[in-house]
């Protein structure tokens, strides 16, 4: 079903990264070692773009996510210094949640998983063709009429907005 | 290649234990964290469907862009408003940052 | 897709670009003006929405068919028919009010920046109005909500409003996150990720094989759209949000961002669920109709109930939107009903009633909003001897409030009419007794808040409330509008609605 070769060895290493570092945001109580865990996990995906012939995304990965997301917590934390050790990490009704992700977890696993690992699946396990789009074409896709310069646009005025009410925000308090 | 199942399972694992932060952490920046992680588990998934089912196309990497665009925009709205609320509670456990009711 | 044609791609989106220079204007201003001055930049944004507001209404602006002979523009992203033109009104006149509503608001109304998000988050709106790609929406969708949680929290000395921003950040990337992975799914299982291609994709055989996670990815999408419209049993967060965030924010809150994500969520169900899709035996379509039925007899039993015990009038209204949500899902209900004119009247009541609910709506928070800012106070109680204090205001409350219950003269009384009315058609009957019921239920409470003004007495009886120019055009034009869509206008927009609902049908595979 599954043959031993390099790919899939890379492929676990990259899922074990991933989901460890997941676990490790989860259960630590030090929120300065969640936030490292955080990175950890968020470099496992960027492995796992790569083995879906997606370099750009790896790098985006890389450089918005570790680089700006995950930086932007680790400051966080610092900045809200004193609820990095509270002694209740989970809330009243952790186990509670504990039961809704697992069951979350089967249904996505006979919803989802099951369809397409099945042999009804419509979804075959290799992939459809092998010619893969390059980040050329992405480039141009994003900005070219018939395809995503709208969402491209708005997503500029996103960003804008979210600056400016980031900064309003977070500003010292007025004078 | 690896079969697609198998990203899919791991980005149903990833999205479930986020969800799992999520619910049960009391910290917003825990939280936040959990809900970063729910959306690399959706990155995941709409990579592997792109790769599996539509390569040919611009689809999946161009929405799997978006959505790290966003989430960057958004995780930086979020640490915004909930350093201002350090701030004014010297506190972030959500359950304490609890003015109204009723 | 065909050629992109750039010329006949651009009244496609001409409010989005007006927008655009809208904000660029507002952060110009913002950076030259004197502190004393900003209040100025409230009226250009507000006259420059209200003027892309009757843009749409003008003749000869009416949608065109594009170049691929469907509505869709720039590629798919974007369907310009005549439920986005009715919905961007509504957006864009509701972000109008709001700016002018916030000009006399202490520590938001003299700052460039509160306008400037304002008019982000109305983009956002209009294009999620329109929207007809899954990028399209989740991009437009998390426009409007992160502009919101700015807003929200836009008090930032004011615990609060923070409170209140945090709760809806943290509220809404959850369900943004449930949402999207939805999203992920239905792109996955269907390699389509625009809405009407997913249509084309349901009536095949690869549908039926997949039909579980197609399913699954529904359910989630919905969650995802039951936080924004604030549905029972995803409301939690309104009441909470909805008493902290500043009250022009507020009122924003909850017309735009409820009225953009009902227009997106028709779209799901017309195009992506059509009438004939069966299963096996089962028809897909009865599960829809049950699902949405029973969301809003809960949602509309809930809110009613809760509100009957509130003693703040912004708890008091997010508890009513919360049930005027369950009122509207009972039209998306209806969508489902057995004839093409009964699904195009049940568009076009779900429409109507979005369209008088943004009027009276704001309309009730514009004098909460003057009544706070005089007197610090947003108890239902200390509302005490307002028509001794301020007769008009009392009044334009009282004529928001019977909106809101459905009373006539005022324009609740049609758009409740037509909900019912759509839901019987669509043999629902039951639903709309159950609608019936809630509306009484649903007077009572709105009647205390009357009693209470013109029947308890206070001691500051002799205070009228300060009201300003500005205000006084606020209240007057949306009292106006609520008063000719109670009265005259009624059967105008009614009729107009659903001869725009009739292009929402028109080229979809396998539609009636």
């Amino acid at each position: 079903m599954v043959e031993l070769n390099a790919h899939t060895v890379v492929f676990a290493i990259f899922s074990i990264i991933t989901l460890g570092g997941a676990v490790g945001v989860v259960w630590n109580r030090n929120l300065v070692s969640s936030s490292y865990w955080l990175i950890f996990s968020l470099f496992g995906v960027a492995g796992l773009f790569v083995l879906l012939s997606a370099p750009f995304l790896a790098a985006v990965q890389v450089l918005v996510y570790i680089g700006a997301v995950g930086i932007l917590i680790t400051f966080s934390v610092m900045l809200t210094r004193g609820m990095t050790q509270i002694k209740d990490v989970f809330n009243r009704q952790s186990a509670a949640s504990g039961v809704v992700a697992v069951l979350l977890f089967v249904v996505l696993l006979v919803g989802v998983v099951l369809p397409v690992w099945g042999p009804s699946g419509a979804l075959s396990s290799a992939p459809a063709s092998d010619v893969v789009a390059t980040t050329a074409e992405l480039g141009v896709a994003l900005v070219d009429g018939s395809q995503y310069v709208l969402p491209f646009e708005l997503v500029s005025l996103l960003l804008t907005a979210a600056l400016l009410g980031a900064i309003v925000i977070a500003r010292d308090q007025d004078k | 290649m690896v079969p697609l199942w198998m990203f899919l399972l791991v980005a149903a694992a990833l999205f479930c234990i986020g969800t799992f932060a999520v619910l049960s952490r009391r910290n917003a920046i825990a939280i936040l964290m959990g809900v970063e992680l729910m959306l690399n588990a959706v990155n995941i998934n709409l990579v592997a469907f792109w790769r599996y089912g539509t390569p040919e196309t611009m689809m999946g990497q161009a929405f799997t862009a978006f959505v790290m665009v966003v989430a960057a925009a958004e995780a930086a709205v979020g640490l915004a408003i909930i350093i201002a609320v350090y701030r004014s509670r010297k506190s972030v456990v959500v359950e304490e940052v609890d003015l109204m009711r009723g | 897709m065909g050629e992109f044609d750039l010329l006949s791609s651009l009244p496609a989106i001409a409010p989005e670009i007006g927008l655009t220079i809208l904000i660029f204007v507002a952060v110009l201003l913002d950076s030259f003006l004197h502190e004393s001055q900003r209040k100025g930049i409230a009226y250009v944004a507000a006259l420059g929405m209200a003027a892309l507001a009757i843009v749409p209404i003008i003749p000869g602006w009416a949608p065109e068919p594009g170049p691929t002979g469907d509505y869709l523009f720039w590629g798919g992203m974007i369907r310009h028919d005549a439920l986005a033109q009715i919905f961007r009104i509504m957006v864009l006149a509701s972000g109008a009010l709001t700016c002018l509503m916030a000009v006399d608001a202490k520590r938001v109304g003299n700052k460039g920046e509160f306008y400037t998000i304002v008019l982000v988050a109305t983009l956002g709106a209009s294009l999620l109005s329109a929207s007809a790609d899954l990028i399209m929406v989740f991009v437009a969708l998390e426009t409007l909500s992160i502009a919101l949680y700015c807003l929200a929290a836009f008090k930032r000395n004011d615990s609060k409003s923070t409170e209140s921003g945090m709760k809806y950040f943290l509220f809404g990337a959850f369900s943004s996150a449930i949402m999207l992975y939805g999203f992920s799914l239905l792109y996955g299982f269907t390699g389509q990720t625009n809405l009407y291609a997913l249509a084309q994709f349901m009536g095949t055989e690869a549908f039926a094989n997949n039909a579980v996670p197609v399913l699954a990815a529904m359910v989630m999408v919905i969650v995802g759209f039951g936080f924004k419209i604030s549905a029972v049993p995803f409301h939690f967060w309104t009441p909470d949000v909805y008493e902290g965030a500043p009250t022009p924010v507020t009122a924003f809150l909850s017309v735009a961002s409820k009225a953009a994500s009902f227009a997106v969520m028709m779209r799901f169900f017309i195009a992506v669920f059509p009438n004939d899709l069966v299963i096996g035996d089962y028809v897909i379509q009865n599960f829809w109709v049950q699902f949405m039925a029973a969301a809003a007899v809960i949602s509309m039993t809930l809110g009613n109930v809760i509100a009957l015990s509130q003693k703040n009038i912004k708890r008091l209204l997010a508890y009513s939107s919360i049930a005027q949500a369950g009122y509207v899902l009972m039209g998306v209900a209806a969508l489902q009903a057995t004839t093409p004119l009964g699904a195009e009247r049940a568009v076009a009541s779900v429409g109507f009633y979005l369209f008088m609910y943004t009027f009276s709506n704001l309309l009730a928070f514009a004098v909460i909003i003057l009544f706070s800012e005089a007197t610090g106070s947003e108890t239902i109680a200390d509302l005490a001897g307002l028509n001794r204090r301020s007769p008009w205001l009392a009044l334009t409350l009282t004529i928001a409030l019977l909106s809101l219950a459905g009373v006539p003269p005022a324009a609740g009384f049609f758009g409740k009419f037509y909900l019912f009315t759509a839901a019987v058609e669509a043999d629902l009957v039951w639903l709309a007794m159950i609608g019936v019921l809630n509306a009484i239920v649903g007077l009572y409470y709105y009647l205390v808040v009357i009693k209470v003004m013109y029947v308890d007495r206070s001691e500051d009886e002799d205070k009228p409330i300060p009201t300003s120019q500005t205000y006084r055009w606020v209240l007057g034009v949306a009292t106006l509008a609520v008063i000719i869509l109670g009265t005259v206008g009624a059967q105008v927009i009614f009729e107009w609605a659903v001869q725009g609902a009739g292009t929402l049908f028109a080229l979809l595979p396998g539609v009636f």
